[in-house]
């Protein structure tokens, strides 16, 4: 009896003493650094294809910790070392702010002005809206306009058939995603789908494997879907700017492969990775990149897809009512 | 001759009764325990979060146990199934965890009694456990889910403590996971790659004790009442798996209080009610 007692016991004991308590960083500045240093080291998707030296950046903004006092300080710091990835899908969350890296549109022009479309030479005030989408016809009723200003906007099939039905006598549509910063990637393949007579290998996306930067999985195809009964089988033209980023840039980067689709504007503003988020010992939420998406070419689309017909809107043409995008839109699609 | 045939008549009407009485039918009782727990739970799962999550939950235990037949006592067969839901907050307080869980395990034990009051089980059990973890403020990963099955070495030891008005069962019940597989995605995988896409590559694990190490100790005493019996105790459960470079932990201390009683069963062609029994079937 002794004998079985014994072996439950030292089993009760023994075991969980063989297993050790899972790590964290203290919560402290230096404890906060290394685990948001650590996080991207190991699950960032873009320091090799950005060629960021992120063991130097240690360096630098590690012996700036010891001048640190208080917490809207630190959160500057660990803000701008975030920034040095140059990207729009790296945030740092606390209760006070959200640090962000805007420059990927900032640093260029606008190219969009809601004021114009909502025009009388455009929408108007008479534009229909169909869940996220508002629409009507332009240039006279020969083109169908649609504004979808946010991927996180919800829109259904019966939206869409609404919608193309009341262009049915038109001969080409535009859809304006401009300014349109993202939002749902489900929203992006459904947009998509009504464009495709059939389901076409539209890009791919690997994850990370490893801690190594580099360690990728094998890239996956992303198909984009033919929808079985809504179809638009006529041109249609993308209208993009720098704000058109993330979901947006999914959706654009599927349209390259439509049949009848032609992409108008400025480059967009990129956002290929597809962020996932992870926390700091002081409750501090990180938003981070972690599996890059590409195009059908396996060409990275973090920095954005450059339109076929490059335009730009002018000052002259704003001053005047005009939006050169559209304009030009309705040039090409005639 | 009428005196004779009525003697005989009789004889034989004794020896008949006798003889039903000399082969009297055994019965199978299936013991059945309904447990309720109120736990601290503790968890770190990094493909939410680094940090460990701490919190309450409750459970809800459901545990049959009967011997294998009427003739083989020794082994016996228990079925358990327990569902759990919790709520967990990161050491800042400032993002919160819900967690579901439901396990179901089918184990069989052989019994020994070395003295008289003590028995020991011994044997193993399969289970099948699956859970979901979601941390709503994260994105793209908002939550994960918990799939595993394994074989388990189990362990039961029951002394029966004789008191002036009733008799108090002590059990200590353990088991440690063996040999399984194990889901675990890949940290830098997201849910829309994984299940809209379909690359389910890296998440299917075969599990050991080299990567997959567990104990759940949980101690209960049964007492008697005039009409039923009451099971109150403490469990305790660490359990920690490794893969995709990421080590899960979960850690939980529970206060337990259920009833157990025994039941009869009759069912199928084998096992039919005897005459004495009324059902509403009947």
């Amino acid at each position: 009896m002794k004998k079985y007692s014994l072996i439950i016991l030292l089993a009760v004991v023994l075991l969980p003493s063989c297993m050790n308590e899972p790590t964290a960083q203290p919560n402290t500045y230096e404890g906060n650094f290394q685990s948001l240093w650590k996080i991207i080291d190991t699950r960032y998707c873009y320091l090799d294809y950005k060629h960021i030296n992120w063991d130097s950046i240690y360096t630098v903004y590690h012996q700036q910790i010891p001048s640190v006092t208080g917490g809207i300080p630190f959160f500057d710091l660990m803000g701008r070392m975030l920034n040095e990835l140059k990207d729009g899908h790296v945030n740092l969350y606390s209760e006070f702010d959200i640090s962000r890296y805007w420059k990927w549109y900032q640093d260029y022009p606008s190219n969009f002005s809601s004021t114009l479309i909502y025009t009388d030479r455009y929408l108007g005030k008479k534009y229909r809206i169909a869940g996220g989408l508002n629409y009507g016809t332009i240039d006279n009723g020969r083109i169908g306009y649609i504004y979808y200003g946010s991927f996180s906007n919800s829109f259904s099939d019966s939206n869409i058939a609404s919608a193309m039905n009341s262009f049915s006598k038109c001969h080409a549509l535009i859809i304006d995603v401009r300014d349109n910063g993202g939002g749902s990637l489900d929203y992006s393949k459904q947009l998509a789908s009504y464009f495709f007579k059939n389901d076409t290998i539209t890009g791919y996306i690997r994850h990370k494997t490893g801690n190594g930067h580099s360690d990728f999985s094998k890239p996956v195809e992303i198909t984009t879907t033919a929808h079985k009964t809504i179809q638009w089988q006529r041109p249609v033209a993308i209208l993009t700017n720098r704000m058109s980023f993330s979901a947006t840039n999914d959706f654009v980067n599927r349209m390259t492969r439509a049949p009848h689709a032609i992409i108008i504007g400025d480059r967009t503003g990129g956002g290929g990775g597809l962020p996932l988020s992870s926390e700091l010992p002081n409750g501090w939420l990180v938003r981070f990149s972690s599996s890059p998406m590409y195009d059908i070419n396996m060409q990275n689309t973090e920095f954005g897809i450059a339109p076929n017909i490059s335009v730009a809107l002018t000052e002259t043409d704003q001053a005047n009512g005009i939006d050169t995008i559209i304009e030009r839109a309705i040039a090409a699609l005639k | 001759m009428k005196k004779l045939l009525l003697f005989v008549l009789v004889f034989f009407c004794n020896f008949l009764l006798y003889a039903q009485n000399g082969v009297e039918q055994k019965y199978l009782l299936t013991t059945e325990t309904n447990t309720y727990g109120l736990s601290v739970l503790s968890l770190t799962d990094p493909y939410l979060s680094p940090l460990t999550y701490t919190g309450t939950g409750i459970q809800f235990g459901h545990e049959s146990r009967r011997c294998w037949s009427e003739t083989n006592t020794r082994l016996s067969i228990q079925s358990k199934l327990d569902f759990e839901v919790g709520l967990l907050l990161n050491p800042a307080q400032n993002s919160n965890m819900t967690y579901m869980a439901v396990a179901y395990s089918e184990g069989l034990h052989y019994k020994f009694n070395p003295t008289n009051g003590l028995t020991f089980m011994a044997g193993s059990s399969l289970d099948i456990g699956l859970g979901y973890k979601d941390v709503s403020r994260n994105v793209n990963n908002p939550g994960n889910v918990d799939l595993a099955t394994n074989l388990n070495l189990s362990g039961i030891a029951m002394y029966d403590i004789q008191l002036k008005r009733r008799t108090l069962r002590l059990q200590l019940s353990v088991e440690t996971p063996l040999i399984g597989w194990m889901y675990v995605p890949l940290a830098g995988a997201s849910y829309y790659e994984m299940f809209r896409l379909g690359n389910l590559s890296g998440i299917s694990h075969f599990s050991s004790v080299f990567n997959r190490r567990g104990i759940n100790p949980r101690f209960t005493v049964d007492i008697p009442f005039k009409r039923s019996v009451w099971r109150v105790g403490l469990g305790y459960q660490k359990l920690q798996y490794t893969a995709n470079d990421m080590v899960f932990d979960r850690t939980e201390t529970s206060l337990i209080i259920g009833t157990t009683f025994d039941r009869i069963h009759f069912g199928g062609r084998m096992r039919k009610a005897p005459k004495n029994f009324i059902s509403p079937n009947d």
